[in-house]
């Protein structure tokens, strides 16, 4: 250590430090720019020009120049809470507002409480009391939410294996398991092996209650979704009888082979593959997973490819039936308090999203440019010219990026809905509607949808894996009907008592 | 201390600090700056490493206070409120604490039983070989692994071992019989997978340094011996392994600070519900709490305890390794 006597060792430092200075400039952050909006959101693809025509046309539209950062959404949760932890904010961020780095956040100030503000910008005034009420936290609206169908969940089934073994399309949870066992069992493909299963489950990248397979299945029990009131008290949806009675059911399908053995394992990209390769019959998600799959049977047999059909949300055995919907929202675009300062600048940002999301606006994030991209039809969009590059670096920068910047356009309010490609999709997107309200009638609601408990929040890291983990292991046989029970009693031991206190509670204080 | 680490170069460690006592008495005689004028071009060369450890390795530092503070972005380092320890007691008296640091340290030791040893087996072994084509084209071919990422690793392990249609999997299912094995979710299965995929990824690699260890022994050496009498045993036993002893033991130091590093790219892709009990480890934890949930102070707090573990391991392997009449690091 004696190379490094102190006076040498402070020659260097000053040396050093020295150069850092030399190297560093000042570039601070200053507030918003009136003639700017910088924007983050996620992206599903490549990432658009900033110069590109759309991007034209959109800025030319809000009259302001538009800077957006895209962030691939495998990644986006991850590199919001970085951004969460920076001193560069954008203007707007779209963000799941119940995220614990973003409450945090925004119960610091970082992000303006939009509660009450929206109802003078006819654009962005929320259009469902529901949805409205879910994308609050705890009663207050810390962004406009971006709308999505009410209820997406179905079940997308072999129509030709259905057609070969003569089998209708199930109604009730029997009916469904008589499927995925004849799907198993009697050699749908016909290629005198046994090599297919009934439905295909891949590893779940969410917690309990994010619209998983389980939960859906969990929610035709009749399961509460997420909370649910029981003598007068509101618990989580697994502490109820519903929740092992359907649970016990898919067990035994696990262990009957009717669920693809690797359904802990398979990545959830990879979803589709075991559907298209004719392993699997059955797949229960969100509907329009129903159409991807068709493409992609179009994609291999241009000739021959209707092979897909979907079913609603099921009857329980004793002809009840329980619903699982969707928030109607995902993710919110919330306001920078660092960037955007005084109510003036709000204002002015607010008026320019409402410009965003006018009609004209949806228009171009949803549809593109028309007479480009796209022609009208009646009330359909047809995409035209797609063989032209640049037409299509246009409708890439639509479908995989600006699409998300809209709030209201993907249920069709203000934009046009596309003309699907062919009599099979046409058909297939009408029953989305019909399925949809048909089984809004019986949705089962999350009553505290609304609200996080802060303990949730705190110990999330413990909590939020113990029951969805534990639920993986009884369903592939690892653990007892019992020890299943011990980790939802862990749960409450591990602070799941003051969560559902803080629920109970909260609900109501703030209604739901 | 971090600048002392220096000799991770491929050379017997022994000849840098060999050097270094040797102008000692001079250096209270002379001022410090005839000192510095006389060697200036050294000071120079000396100068970028140093910023380099300042910038990257030492300002950093400074946000390890928000271990101690709750940190909130939005308020900044200074502005976040002071409070003590608290995150490390909620560490230490979490639920999670002794889990962690059972499936961290087991890891540890399971690269010190298994991943350790491995380089210097390999790379022994090449010494023998005497043709020399095969010896190269070997020692090419086990580098390949180090250059693939944990993500092709990993996706590798899944498409050889999956339960649907992993082709090794089957094979010993072929073979065993009886039912299927989910090699890839199971929890018994967790670690021997980690383990397995370290050896293949990092064993060749790791052979370099030992290679060149063994490439620098004095032929001579041999020759005597061989005239001594001492067949090929004797040789390897009283010239080949006290030569490379010093650079296993370097290496030993060195490689004990990370030992809580347990590779977190490839736990995180190897984690599933099934085995996450297992699979759990601080580098994990820290990921999940700071990055996916935004606890910053909680998550820096764990990474600093983790960080304290690994210089105490340190400095214990190094007065170990004097202790046991070896050369040590510093």
């Amino acid at each position: 250590m004696t190379i490094f006597s102190p006076r040498r060792l402070a020659l260097a430092t000053s040396l050093a430090l020295l150069a850092v200075a030399g190297c560093s400039g000042g570039d601070d952050t200053k507030g918003q720019a009136a003639d700017e909006l910088t924007v983050m959101a996620p992206l599903f693809g490549t990432a658009p020009d900033p110069g590109g025509e759309l991007q034209q046309a959109v800025e030319k539209l809000i009259g302001k120049k538009l800077k957006v950062t895209w962030v691939p959404n495998a990644e986006y949760g991850d590199k919001s809470n970085v951004t969460l932890a920076s001193d560069k904010l954008p203007d707007v961020m779209v963000v799941g507002e119940k995220g614990s780095s973003f409450v945090k956040a925004a119960e610091a100030g970082a992000f303006w409480d939009l509660t009450g503000k929206l109802d003078k910008y006819p654009n962005l005034k929320p259009a469902n009391e529901q949805t409205a009420k879910n994308s609050m936290t705890n009663g207050k609206t810390y962004g406009i939410y971006r709308v999505r169908p009410l209820l997406r969940s179905g079940i997308v089934i072999r129509k030709d294996w259905l057609a070969k073994l003569g089998l209708k399309e199930p109604q009730t949870v029997d009916e469904l398991r008589a499927v995925a066992k004849a799907f198993t069992e009697q050699d749908p493909d016909g290629n005198g092996k046994k090599d297919t299963y009934g439905l295909i489950i891949p590893k779940w990248p969410g917690g309990y209650g994010s619209a998983s397979p389980y939960d859906v299945i969990e929610t035709w029990f009749g399961t509460p979704n997420g909370w649910g009131e029981r003598d007068g008290k509101l618990v989580p949806g697994f502490d109820t009888p519903e929740f092992l009675t359907a649970n016990r059911w898919l067990r035994e399908w696990v262990s009957e082979g009717l669920v693809n053995p690797d359904f802990a394992t398979l990545d959830s990209g990879n979803w589709n593959n075991p559907f298209v390769q004719g392993k699997g019959g059955m797949i229960i998600d969100v509907n329009v997973r129903a159409t991807q799959l068709l493409d992609l049977f179009k994609e291999k047999n241009p000739k021959d490819f209707d092979k897909v059909t979907l079913v609603g949300n099921l009857k329980r055995s004793d002809g009840e039936k329980f619903s699982y919907p969707f928030t109607g929202y995902n993710m919110v675009m919330a306001v920078s308090k660092q960037r955007v300062r005084t109510e003036e600048q709000l204002d002015q940002v607010l008026q320019t999203l409402d410009k965003l999301q006018s009609k004209e606006g949806s228009v171009l994030l949803t549809n593109g440019i028309e007479g480009r991209n796209f022609t009208v039809d009646g009330q359909l969009a047809v995409p035209v010219n797609q063989d032209d590059p640049k037409i299509k670096a246009i409708q890439n920068d639509v479908d995989k990026a600006f699409i998300q910047l809209g709030t209201r356009a993907s249920v069709g309010l203000g934009a046009y809905k596309l003309r699907p490609a062919d009599e099979a999709s046409r058909k297939m997107r009408d029953k989305f509607d019909v399925l949809m309200n048909e089984d809004l009638k019986t949705a089962v609601f999350n009553p505290a949808q609304g609200v996080l408990a802060p303990t949730a929040t705190a110990k999330s890291q413990t909590l939020d894996t113990i029951v969805p983990d534990a639920r993986m292991k009884y369903l592939s046989g690892a653990i007892t009907e019992d020890q299943l029970k011990a980790q939802i009693k862990r749960w409450y031991d591990a602070g799941g008592t003051q969560v559902a206190q803080e629920v109970n509670d909260l609900v109501a204080k703030v209604g739901g | 201390m971090a600048t002392d680490l220096v000799p991770e170069v491929d050379r017997p460690a022994a000849k840098v600090s060999r050097r270094a006592p040797a102008p000692k008495r001079r250096r209270r005689t002379r001022p410090l700056w005839q000192d510095v004028l006389r060697y200036r071009w050294l000071y120079l060369l000396l100068l970028p490493g140093l910023v380099y450890f300042l910038v990257f390795k030492y300002l950093p530092m400074y946000g390890l206070t928000i271990a101690f503070k709750d940190y909130v972005p939005f308020l900044g380092y200074s502005g976040s409120e002071w409070v003590g320890l608290k995150h490390f007691e909620e560490l230490f008296t979490g639920p999670d604490f002794g889990r962690l640091m059972g499936n961290t340290m087991l890891l540890a030791l399971l690269t010190i039983v298994f991943i350790f040893p491995a380089p210097v087996v390999v790379a022994l072994l090449l010494n023998e070989l005497r043709v020399n084509v095969v010896k190269r084209s070997v020692q090419s071919l086990i580098y390949i692994p180090h250059f693939l990422s944990w993500t092709i690793v990993a996706s590798l392990t899944y498409l050889l071992f999956s339960v649907d249609f992993g082709v090794i999997a089957n094979w010993i299912h072929g073979l065993v019989g009886g039912q299927k094995t989910d090699y890839v979710a199971q929890a018994d299965w967790f670690r021997p997978l980690i383990v397995a995929q370290l050896l293949w990824k990092q064993t060749g690699w790791g052979t370099i340094i030992y290679l060149a260890a063994l490439a620098g022994v004095d032929s001579q050496l041999y020759e005597a011996a061989r005239v001594d009498g001492a067949g090929r045993w004797r040789q390897f036993w009283h010239i080949t392994l006290p030569s490379i002893a010093p650079t296993v033991v370097i290496m030993a130091i060195l490689t004990s600070g990370n030992l809580l590093d347990s590779g977190f790219e490839q736990i995180w892709l190897m984690t599933t519900s099934l085995n996450r009990d297992v699979a759990d480890v601080f580098d994990t934890f820290v990921y999940s709490i700071g990055i996916t949930q935004g606890a910053f102070s909680y998550a820096t707090a764990v990474g600093l305890f983790k960080g304290l573990v690994g210089v105490v391991l340190i400095f214990g392997s190094n007065f170990l390794a004097k202790r046991l009449g070896q050369r040590g690091l510093f």
